[in-house]
């Protein structure tokens, strides 16, 4: 990773592994593998799951806007879609194993509002050296921890399907991520300076980091629940600072040492850290709800279904919220 | 329409005349030079088209909605108006109407040869003549020539993805075809430029569902198209000067406007604020908003002017989906979020097949150079109307000739009065040979860069404008007024002319000795 990757090689290859819901066999043998004693956290595990390849898509979103050139703002577009699509074909998977009613789009929970009221509000300001950072680290606990998990746990040969297919986009994904977090350590030390302390000093990354702690210990104590171990979480929480100082230039981004460093707190599970996390959980159960802004309609565009042949306007389906 | 070579060559016939001047297409541009060619006493005009009728892109251009985006009034020659615009923005069949028109008052349809496919132009250094082959067979030869083929009159489907699998109808905005109903359909149209936000409002009236697929979203300015006052039409057409008036009135407006949109200046952060607003005043939705929201400079894309785009795309029959197309299907679109968009017919708004290196049919100059050779990397020209290699032959719509603030025709009413010139300078005094000097067109073409430079158009969005090194060889870096001021001067002194007469005298004994 040390060496520059080749952006419009990269894009062209984006281009050629494209999928489509349409491509899966979604009535094929092997729901029934599912056991009754799974479902009901094997729902809200996957809902939540399904949610935040929702919030990486507007991550993406907000980097496309940021992009040093032309082909990376293509490739941020692609990987904007390719997380909506892993978001459709995780509903698509619930819908399979009967989790969702005709029309049911599962619920978010307070976290994920957060995450998107955040997201919606502050996303786009973000300088490209915060939102390069935070989204490998994102991306890095779902590859590495969440999917594989899944994978241990379930038996459905669809969903192994479904999530090699999600998997290799990942790998292009963080293979991506990592090259421009190089890219950005290359930039000159008073510019990355400049946009640590406007980025980190600013009232939206504060907010930011109120919000994913607590989402990160919520969804670590619902697969711990499920039974993970939590080194798994701790092995990819580890990989994203294998993968970051693999680069040349990466140590160099003032963000990415400060992921790294709340990274080894999470990794650390007596770490005292948790105890602050996990009360943000809970503070955040009683989050009042009439302060929640309504979901954008971004949020509502998701969809297990594989063909689309009219229009379907986001608000005309049962809503989310 | 692309100008493929027949399977069965026909017989090549050769002229036995030697015509004053050639003009190739019969469209404003072609008719308007035949129009000021005979005003200046030149008679001996033939026009060749290569449709069986009058009119060019506005012939050719028929897709539902298809219309000028400048007002009527300065969408038109100064020497040939119209006092019966029905609106401020007329339609395609109106403009089509109007070209009809003037052929028949300005007794121009002696003058055409219709079904006549320009498929090569060479030049006969030692006669001083230009042959036009054509598909048919029948050559042309004439001392002068007037390329008035327009930059934008060939369109074709994109190369994408799957697009040969598609099993639905296929329609390309540039060749509509009027035997297929949209009534009641499930409709995908691609593309959202110029011609885009024209077809999409006149679709969602008919069509079940709309998916309008978006790459780009580009500034859309407010439109306002109403109906000209009876009033107006009958003042228009008793006193001229009246038109005139109004005509001058809205050249000065879209002036003004090159302040911001020629020039990358605070007024293009002005009218991007416009943009915006209208944006904001017209659309609901927050995500709709930034999906429509363009990340370029105005003015660096051509921009759009539309009072009903924004409407129509928030029908509840409409969706603007602006995810990557994967692949065409044989049942529609997939998209990158991985749905499957299933249509009865994909419409394509893709743009045109830009003329950037010259026209499709090789053009041989002096020495055996070939003009799309010289100009596969960029284009250029002096003034964008000779190029130095190829004499007595004159470009409309030629290097950086665009207009991006003001009305094409008012551009090329400077390229026909320069032509016009030209031509009458050849026949005149006489002339084997006007060949532009290489010296001037280099040093006219360094400074079109130089001034370019500062322009919305290289502000760094890639448009049709440039070529793919970035070169912009297309736009005129200035005012309509400047561009018109140089198109009225022309100078003699910028070109080397060689007479029959000085050649006669240099050869008589060589004459003499066959």
């Amino acid at each position: 990773m040390g060496t520059t990757m080749d952006m419009e090689e990269m894009l062209q290859k984006i281009k050629d592994r494209q999928w489509a819901l349409a491509d899966i066999d979604w009535d094929a043998p092997g729901a029934e593998l599912i056991t009754d004693e799974m479902r009901p956290k094997l729902k809200a595990f996957m809902a939540d799951l399904c949610w935040i390849e929702n919030v990486g898509a507007r991550g993406f979103a907000a980097m496309a806007k940021k992009a040093p050139n032309d082909t990376i703002a293509e490739i941020y577009r692609y990987f904007h879609a390719e997380e909506q699509r892993h978001a459709n074909a995780e509903l698509a998977l619930l819908k399979r194993w009967g989790m969702l009613e005709d029309g049911e789009i599962p619920e978010p929970n307070v976290n994920i509002r957060l995450a998107i009221e955040w997201l919606d509000k502050y996303a786009d300001n973000m300088s490209l050296s915060v939102l390069g950072t935070v989204i490998p680290m994102l991306e890095v606990a779902l590859d590495g921890a969440l999917l594989k998990f899944l994978l241990d746990e379930v038996d459905d040969p669809i969903c192994h399907a479904v999530f090699e297919k999600i998997n290799n986009d990942e790998s292009r994904h963080i293979a991506v991520d990592f090259a421009v977090l190089d890219m950005l350590g290359h930039a000159k030390a008073r510019k990355l300076a400049i946009e640590f302390v406007s980025g980190v000093a600013s009232p939206g990354l504060i907010i930011g980091a109120l919000m994913y702690i607590p989402l990160l210990n919520r969804v670590r104590n619902e697969v711990v629940d499920m039974g993970l171990q939590p080194e798994r979480l701790y092995g990819a929480m580890g990989r994203f600072k294998k993968l970051g100082d693999r680069g040349e230039a990466t140590h160099r981004v003032p963000l990415y040492q400060v992921l790294k460093w709340h990274a080894a707190m999470v990794i650390d599970p007596k770490h005292p850290y948790h105890l602050l996390a996990n009360t943000m959980v809970t503070l955040s159960d009683h989050y009042p709800k009439f302060l929640l802004r309504p979901i954008p309609s971004w949020f509502k565009e998701l969809t297990y279904e594989p063909v689309s042949s009219t229009v379907d306007k986001p608000g005309t389906r049962k809503d989310a919220a | 329409m692309s100008t493929t070579t027949t399977e069965k060559r026909p017989r090549t016939r050769k002229p036995t005349t030697t015509h004053s001047t050639l003009i190739i297409g019969a469209g404003f541009t072609g008719l308007g030079t035949a129009i000021k060619l005979r005003e200046a006493g030149v008679e001996d005009v033939v026009i060749l088209e290569r449709a069986d009728r009058v009119g060019g892109t506005w012939r050719d251009n028929t897709y539902p909605g298809a219309a000028c985006d400048i007002p009527s009034l300065l969408y038109s020659f100064s020497f040939a108006k119209n006092p019966n615009w029905s609106r401020a923005y007329s339609p395609a069949d109106e403009i089509c109407a109007h070209i009809e028109d003037i052929t028949d008052d300005f007794d121009l349809r002696r003058l055409i040869q219709f079904d006549t496919e320009v498929t090569a132009l060479d030049y006969d250094r030692r006669e001083g003549t230009w042959t036009a082959s054509t598909a048919g067979g029948q050559q042309y030869r004439a001392r002068t020539v007037v390329l008035a083929s327009g930059p934008l009159s060939n369109a074709s489907f994109p190369n994408m993805r799957g697009i040969e699998t598609f099993e639905g109808k296929k329609i390309l905005s540039a060749q509509w075809d009027h035997d297929y109903d949209l009534t009641g359909k499930n409709v995908a149209v691609i593309g959202t430029g110029a011609t885009a936000v024209q077809i999409i409002p006149e679709v969602v009236k008919k069509a079940a569902s709309v998916k309008v697929f978006q790459r780009t979203p580009g500034w859309v300015m407010p439109r306002v198209d109403v109906p000209t006052p009876k009033l107006a039409q009958a003042v228009f057409a008793k006193v001229p000067a009246v038109q005139q008036a109004a005509r001058n009135a809205l050249f000065l407006s879209h002036e003004v406007a090159a302040t911001g949109l020629v020039w990358d200046t605070p007024v293009t952060t002005l009218i991007q604020h416009v943009g915006r607003a209208h944006l904001r005043l017209t659309v609901k939705d927050a995500w709709m908003r930034r999906q429509l929201t363009p990340e370029f400079r105005a003015g660096c894309k051509r921009m759009l002017m539309s009072s009903d785009y924004y409407p129509a795309l928030q029908k509840d029959n409409c969706k603007l989906i602006t995810w990557p197309i994967a692949t065409i299907v044989p049942e529609g679109i997939r998209t990158a979020d991985a749905i499957e968009h299933h249509v009865d017919a994909i419409i394509f708004a893709t743009g045109y097949d830009v003329q950037l290196g010259g026209p499709p049919y090789p053009i041989t100059g002096t020495a055996g150079r070939v003009l799309q050779e010289e100009w596969a990397g960029h284009a250029q020209a002096y003034k964008s109307a000779s190029t130095h290699g190829y004499p007595n032959l004159f470009f409309t719509a030629g290097p950086n000739s665009g207009p991006g603030h003001n009305s094409l025709l008012v551009y090329v009413q400077g390229q026909i009065d320069y032509a016009v010139a030209g031509i009458k300078t050849i026949l005149d005094k006489d002339l084997v040979s006007l060949d532009v000097r290489p010296d001037v067109q280099a040093k006219y073409n360094e400074s079109m860069q130089k001034r370019l430079k500062r322009t919305t158009w290289m502000s760094g969005c890639t448009s049709w404008y440039l070529t793919k090194d970035g070169f912009n060889g297309a736009m005129y870096p200035g005012f309509a007024t400047q561009y018109l001021r140089q198109m009225k001067n022309f100078r003699a002194e910028d070109y080397d002319m060689v007479s029959h007469g000085a050649r006669r005298l240099w050869n008589v004994p060589a004459a003499q000795a066959v």
